[in-house]
């Protein structure tokens, strides 16, 4: 069956820790209708981990899942969905998902798997290497104590240079839950290292030699790819560049395509020039520098070259050297990663005192990335940071620490702004040392139950930008009005969607933005200017649904979401727009089964309302739209009094808001009284079996008096 | 047609074309300067209307006023209107740096950071920024040219013909946290 479609490795690898039992089954037998990723993840964790399972109980399994796309030519695939009973979710675990990039998931695909599911314990700790077809659980009491990189470097001296090994850190070990899995150096899956941890599982290292066939016409295949990339922009998909171009009708200052003409790679050997037409296909890789995006032109000097996933050409982990860093503070000197991880270490301090740009801003990054991605300690999008960040300058670290150990931390670093002070705060959380390391490396949901901190402390600090159950807002209502409050309502941790912020952070003007969303959703008021939002309607809602199923669909695919989707494009000949059905294009030519837009993005919905069903099996909760799908307080406020709808601000408005919600479940073809799924929607997307299972715990609408 | 028999207009066009390569935008009397320096005969009296009107019909190239008033032309497939503009408002900071505040607050709509005007292709020093931002200040022309600044101390420059004080500083906020906000 699997050798008849293709795109898929074929197998789903199964490795118990408690018995030693490794076996597979039929990935497309199994598993075709959820597609891969998250999709495989969510099945595995309704269909096999009760209702009630901590994230470290032996009972909870962790899927190391990508996709049909993963592995082959598409641009921007090589992700792979980690999916687990999630560690940091409040007041209690709930199904969540941490995503990596990197080489792991083309390795699986290319040793013939899909997926890797892990359950049980092990009596001590271990590995899992997988050769192919050779799968062994290896003995890792050698690595454990160390850190990522030489538990990597240890692992690649044995499975060889081209393998990638999966490795948790000393967080991970420890059982924090603000721990990551990391692959390829610099890409972490976060919140999940703790559950490897509880498992004893040290690392997966793959080594395949195999590849993933194509069902379709190559000719088209390769047609369609040259497509794809033709209508790429920069990272998060930005198709203006920063700067006016010969060659563009727009640019925007705030585009991370900062790459242009004259910007060199100052720290390469021999340095590279960048040169020629922006537009060329084989120099998309100049276009992002995430270093020079983040930390301002100085950057590019330290820059080497950008890294990234296989088959992406956006390269957005931008490699940097700075041997002064090195020198200054005992660290290796070149570091790379992007984003939050980048930032790592420069959100720990409320101010630098030159400024976020400055070389104390990059002294501070690079020591947060070597720091964090070698022990292993997650950020939780930023709000570790801010955490501290608040309880130092509330006074409540002063309070809650014993005052030995708060003499012992350098605070007087903290505040003069010296990344020195990370050299001792970041190894405290990792290896969760003291009452701060105990508490911090919890997540902000340590807080609520070790210091008695009410959530509503949080939720009302716009400062802490939390949102709800442990976690940050991800592109709320600061980039996106309602539409950004929606998508961060559904989920257990941040949202961490980017479908609706790729569009709107794209840089082509307001008018052409409104174009293509009457294109996409229906009408132009799909989507505001920032800060000038409109009342609620249905196409904003529509969009939320949209940016919520591709979402799930690149997750399950293994195309990235930081990426994704493509409706709209640097082409002026286009008119700007992208492809809206370039994941169902792929998809059939990947597998040869025909599908379309419109039943692909079925299949990302039924992969998105089985994440609903397993939040709310196990929350046990037949009103999810009250106890779930939870705004913060300070979305409803504006520091300077301005009401809603005014220009200028983001504060929303609570009847508005709650509006939105009824259109969004109205679209979702939930309840509206309760945000629940309905029985016909579990069957128009072939949920039918979880919808008889809710329907028996009473949790679908109308089931309870 | 020349001595090489090649089309008068055509060779105009690809005059156009060939200056949008260089990245500028060509008047039609420089167009005629090169016809001539190809062996065409641009001396008769409509010489120039001539080329105007060539120029104006041919469907692969587009023109607007230039900074002097006189059209100036160029092939967007080569050459954006946006890039073309501000190569041919060069020569005066204060209206290069006016019209493009002004374009960014139409446009997008959204202020722009002051030291967009430092880097490429705009290429200006802090004195002639400064300087040009004196000139306007002092020009009833340029009224509509203001600044807000962030409360990191970032200034941003926007027109308020197209944008209003209170959401010119709400944008430049939020421009400037966007670094912040991965």
């Amino acid at each position: 069956m699997a050798s008849a479609t293709g795109g898929f490795a074929g197998k789903v690898l199964r490795v118990d820790l408690s018995t030693g039992a490794v076996s597979t089954e039929s990935t497309v037998e199994r598993y075709l209708d959820v597609l891969g990723g998250t999709g495989i993840g969510y099945r595995v964790l309704w269909d096999e981990v009760p209702a009630g399972t901590g994230a470290f109980d032996p009972a909870n399994k962790i899927v190391f899942a990508t996709g049909v796309l993963a592995g082959t030519g598409v641009p921007c695939n090589g992700r792979t969905a980690v999916t687990t009973i999630f560690p940091t979710c409040w007041p209690k675990p709930l199904v969540g998902s941490g995503h990596m990039g990197g080489q792991f998931a083309a390795k699986l695909k290319y040793a013939g798997y899909d997926a890797l599911i892990v359950e049980g314990k092990a009596d001590r700790p271990v590995w899992i290497s997988i050769r192919n077809s050779q799968v062994q659980i290896r003995d890792a009491r050698g690595l454990w104590g160390e850190g990522i990189r030489r538990a990597t470097l240890e692992i690649s001296r044995e499975m060889g240079g081209e393998c990638a090994v999966a490795a948790i850190g000393q967080a991970g070990e420890k059982l924090a839950p603000m721990a990551i899995v990391a692959n390829s150096v610099s890409h972490s899956a976060g919140g999940v290292g703790g559950v490897m941890g509880s498992k004893n599982l040290k690392a997966v290292a793959v080594q395949g030699d195999g590849a993933v066939r194509l069902a379709g016409d190559k000719g088209e295949w390769e047609r369609l790819v040259k497509f794809h990339l033709s209508i790429l922009g920069g990272n998060n998909q930005h198709v203006v560049p920063s700067f006016p171009t010969p060659q563009s009708e727009y640019y925007n200052p705030g585009s991370r395509w900062v790459g242009e003409p004259g910007r060199r790679w100052g720290a390469a050997e021999p340095p590279v020039e960048i040169t020629g037409n922006i537009r060329d296909l084989n120099r998309i890789a100049y276009r992002t520098n995430s270093a020079a995006f983040y930390l301002g032109a100085n950057a590019w000097q330290y820059t080497v070259r950008g890294n990234g996933c296989t088959g992406c050409p956006i390269r957005c982990h931008t490699i940097v050297k700075v041997p002064s860093v090195a020198a200054k503070y005992g660290v290796g000197e070149m570091g790379q990663n992007t984003c939050a991880g980048l930032l790592f270490g420069r959100g720990f301090f409320r101010k630098l005192a030159a400024g976020d740009k400055s070389h104390t801003s990059l002294e501070a990054c690079m020591l947060g990335m070597h720091l964090a991605d070698d022990l292993g300690l997650w950020c939780n999008y930023g709000q570790l940071q801010r955490d501290l960040i608040k309880l130092y300058y509330d006074g409540t670290l002063k309070a809650k620490l014993g005052a030995k150990e708060y003499d012992s931390i350098p605070w007087d670093k903290y505040e003069s702004g010296d990344p020195a002070f990370l050299l001792d705060m970041i190894p405290r959380i990792a290896n969760r040392q003291g009452e701060l390391g105990a508490v911090l490396s919890q997540g902000t949901a340590g807080l609520f139950t070790a210091w008695s901190i009410t959530e509503r402390d949080w939720s009302q600090d716009k400062e802490t930008a939390y949102w709800k159950m442990g976690h940050p807002k991800h592109h709320a209502n600061e980039d996106d009005g309602q539409c950004g409050v929606i998508i961060n309502t559904q989920y257990n941790r941040d949202a961490q969607c980017h479908s609706h912020v790729n569009f709107v952070r794209n840089g082509l003007p307001l008018a052409v933005q409104k174009r293509l969303a009457a294109e996409t959703w229906g009408s132009p008021e799909a989507v505001d200017a920032v800060g000038d939002y409109t009342p609620a309607n249905v196409y904003k809602a529509r969009r939320a649904k949209w940016a919520l199923i591709r979402k799930e669909l690149h997750d399950s695919l293994g195309l990235c979401n930081w990426m994704g989707p493509w409706v709209a494009s640097p082409l002026k000949e286009r008119d700007y727009g992208g492809d809206d059905s370039l994941e169902s294009k792929f998809f059939s030519l990947a597998t040869g089964l025909k599908t379309n837009r419109e039943e692909l993005d079925r299949m990302g919905e039924r992969i998105f309302v089985l994440h609903r069903a397993l939040t709310q099996r196990d929350m046990g909760e037949p009103d999810l739209r009250s106890r779930h799908d939870t705004v913060p307080d300070w979305v409803f406020k504006d520091a300077n009094g301005a009401a809603p709808f005014s220009k200028g601000t983001t504060r929303m408005d609570r009847e508005d808001i709650a509006k939105a919600m009824d259109l969004f479940y109205e679209v979702m073809d939930w309840d509206r009284a309760t945000g629940a799924p309905t029985m016909e929607a579990y069957a128009r997307l072939g949920l039918q079996d979880v919808g008889r299972r809710m329907q028996a715990l009473k949790l679908t609408p109308g089931t309870r008096g | 047609m020349n001595s090489a028999g090649e089309d008068w207009e055509e060779a105009a066009a690809e005059a156009v074309r060939e200056a949008s390569r260089q990245g500028r935008a060509v008047s039609a009397a420089e167009v005629l300067e090169a016809l001539a320096a190809r062996g065409f005969d641009v001396t008769s009296p409509d010489a120039g209307e001539k080329a105007e009107a060539a120029l104006r019909a041919h469907a692969g190239l587009a023109c607007f006023a230039g900074a002097d008033g006189a059209a100036r032309y160029h092939d967007p497939a080569l050459l954006s209107a946006t890039y073309a503009g501000i190569m041919d408002r060069k020569a005066s900071p204060t209206l290069l740096m006016a019209e493009e505040i002004r374009a960014n607050s139409r446009e997008y709509p959204r202020p722009v950071p002051v030291e967009l005007f430092e880097a490429e292709p705009f290429g200006l020093t802090p004195e002639q920024i400064g300087d040009a931002l004196r000139a306007m200040a002092e020009n009833p022309a340029f009224e509509d040219i203001a600044f807000t600044a962030t409360s990191t101390g970032a200034v941003y420059l926007f027109s308020s013909r197209s944008l209003e004080p209170g959401y010119a500083k709400f944008l430049a906020e939020h421009a400037q946290n966007l670094a912040m906000n991965p």
